[in-house]
């Protein structure tokens, strides 16, 4: 009962703050509510039972990832932007988009039962590291798209800091 | 209802007793301020703020060692009138100084006050964890609660509409950012050791084997730097270097507003510190005994705590003696005034000296073991209870050392340039980091081998 209550409201929260991402003018604004996002669908899965999931998601994304997107956001455009249009022609695209996910997502909410015990952890930081880190040969094998993913992430960085570096250099050495 | 008839009114009178200890970083700021000006006095040999005094009728003026000055101050800044900008965001002008200090009373809740208190309750044996929220992902929330504290800096530079807050608030993020990598990787190899990212976890494997700054001295010393980084304090206060940006981030903001940031940088420090004794000084455990001894010799032990607090007790009075007798030789004008407050502080340490050794022969005589232990061999609320405060007072001790620390780096190094913070971040405090995790997990491996 309680947790139904806790999930209406984070639900609200969260979907209301997604809205605004969209309606904001000012993609600051954007940002902001994008953090309120993601915070309040970390309480919704530290009320699903899995703690560990919901801490991810405010450490990586609303600390890291965001703060880098108000970063990017600041450095580009963020004196003139405010006057951006709300529509333009890509909502001829976007807009269609959203209302078939909504319905898609809306339709598989009412199909599915919902039944939900708070109680019961589905991620605490064993059983997650237990699931992810399982190398027996009939176990899930989760773990070997951890160790590509490490790869994928590892050759991007690689090939930022190259294409960083290319024009940097360039520059210093015309300064000397 | 079921929940509330789950537990005696025992355990819920400690369970939200212990809510209590949100309030913790904010009484640390009235440590801390005082603490910060007359340290600074010390290192840069001068009196620091102290003619500010209370006249008291028929005994004089109280100025109590300096203290009243920041009451002056508090008191100025929340009076003073709250103003925005021309051109601010108004809303978020507004909201930002309030991030960082709301995020201040959430950040305690992860951290283990005390260790486990176990005691017997009408025939039941009751278990409460030391921390308000006893999670198994515990140190990470708090990572987390301290990278959301960064946007009230972001938002303030970005909307108060000047060059020299916008300019703070994007050092801010990008130097947040940077140092919460290497905070998070240098503290990894201390995981790997205690096998948990739950606090109290972290804190019994250490009073078990050995403390983290014994067994990750590389660690220790990144995660230090690190974390003086993201508290945002000199050496690393590149976001409101005076020099170059006025005052960085919170230029335009005045009365209780800047007193905000104010408390609110104060506070991460309290937390800060309170993280580094946790981690890497054992945390609530007291030093070469283990929680059980202590137990075992309840009475004994609050002798000497009590005994350990006269003693801070007649040092004070003996610092009081020695002010006293080199101000009545000297031949400063308002000496009198002085020495006449002076009394009042000795009368106040005598009592107070008095009181902890009577305390301390009370506990040694009259805490039985019938009294400390029930029948089966389980602790008493009584013992529970002083175990819980001993526990607490050692780790407030370790965390004002800390504390000291901060303000200790502030005013012994200078600021540093912003390449230069970018550097010792990325390229040297990263790859140590990097380096001490690999190496603590080989080794793990090969002595644990688990």
């Amino acid at each position: 009962m309680l947790a139904l209550i806790y999930f209406i409201v984070l639900g609200i929260i969260a979907i209301g703050s997604a809205v605004c991402v969209l309606l904001s003018k000012h993609p600051l604004y954007g940002a902001l509510s994008l953090v309120l996002t993601m915070l309040s669908l970390a309480g919704i899965y530290g009320l699903l039972g899995s703690p560990f999931m919901g801490v991810v998601q405010i450490m990586v994304y609303a600390g890291a990832i965001i703060m880098l997107l108000t970063f990017v956001i600041m450095v580009l455009n963020a004196g003139k932007d405010s006057k951006t249009p709300m529509f333009d022609k890509v909502s001829l695209f976007v807009i269609p988009a959203v209302i078939v996910l909504a319905g898609l997502v809306g339709f598989a909410l009412v199909r599915a039962p919902i039944v939900f015990d708070a109680t019961t952890l589905r991620g605490s930081v064993k059983l997650t590291s237990e699931t992810l880190f399982n190398v027996a040969q009939e176990g899930p094998g989760y773990f070997v798209l951890f160790e590509v993913l490490g790869l994928l992430l590892l050759s991007s960085m690689g090939a930022a800091v190259l294409m960083a570096k290319k024009r940097l250099g360039s520059e210093i050495e015309e300064e000397k | 209802m079921d929940i509330i008839e789950s537990k005696s009114w025992v355990e819920w009178l400690i369970t939200i007793a212990k809510f209590a200890f949100c309030f913790v970083p904010v009484l640390y700021i009235l440590l801390l301020i005082p603490m910060e000006r007359r340290g600074a006095g010390f290192m840069q040999d001068r009196q620091g703020p102290n003619r500010s005094y209370i006249k008291v009728p028929y005994f004089g003026r109280i100025r109590l060692l300096g203290y009243v000055q920041n009451m002056c101050d508090g008191t100025k800044l929340f009076f003073k009138e709250m103003f925005a900008p021309k051109g601010a965001s108004k809303f978020l002008y507004y909201v930002a100084p309030a991030i960082p200090f709301a995020i201040v009373f959430l950040s305690p809740c992860v951290i283990p006050w005390f260790g486990p208190m176990v005691f017997e309750w009408g025939g039941k044996v009751v278990t409460i964890s030391g921390s308000i929220l006893d999670s198994d992902v515990g140190i990470l929330l708090l990572f987390g609660f301290s990278s959301l504290s960064a946007y009230g800096a972001v938002l303030a530079g970005w909307a108060s509409k000047s060059k020299y807050s916008y300019l703070g608030s994007l050092r801010t993020s990008a130097m947040t950012i940077s140092y919460e990598v290497c905070q998070g990787l240098s503290m990894m190899g201390l995981l790997v050791l205690a096998g948990s990212f739950s606090l109290t976890d972290i804190v019994s494997w250490q009073e078990h084997h050995v403390w983290g700054i014994v067994a990750q001295p590389v660690a220790f010393f990144c995660f230090l730097i690190a974390t003086i980084a993201e508290t945002g304090r000199a050496p690393f206060d590149v976001a409101e270097g005076e020099p170059e940006l006025v005052a960085g981030y919170h230029t335009e903001y005045g009365a209780m507003q800047f007193g905000l940031f104010y408390m609110g940088e104060y506070s991460h420090i309290c937390i800060s510190s309170f993280l580094v004794a946790t981690l890497f000084l054992g945390g609530y455990s007291v030093p070469f005994v283990t929680t059980e001894t202590m137990q075992a010799h309840m009475g004994g032990s609050l002798a000497i705590l009590c005994w350990v607090l006269a003693f801070l007790a007649l040092a004070f009075l003996h610092m009081m003696h020695r002010y006293s007798k080199k101000l009545a030789a000297s031949r400063q004008s308002n000496k009198n005034v002085i020495l006449q407050e002076y009394k009042l502080y000795k009368l106040v340490g005598w009592v107070a000296a008095l009181v902890f050794i009577a305390a301390g022969v009370a506990s040694w005589m009259f805490y039985t073991p019938e009294m400390a232990h029930t029948a089966a061999g389980v602790n008493t609320i009584g013992t529970a209870l002083g175990t819980a405060a001993i526990h607490l007072l050692v780790l407030v001790v370790k965390s004002v050392m800390f504390c000291w620390v901060w303000i200790w780096v502030r005013w012994t190094l200078p600021r540093f340039r912003y390449d230069h913070v970018m550097n010792l971040g990325w390229k040297i405090i990263l790859n140590i980091a990097i380096l001490n995790l690999v190496v603590t997990a080989v080794v793990a491996k090969l002595l644990g081998g688990n």
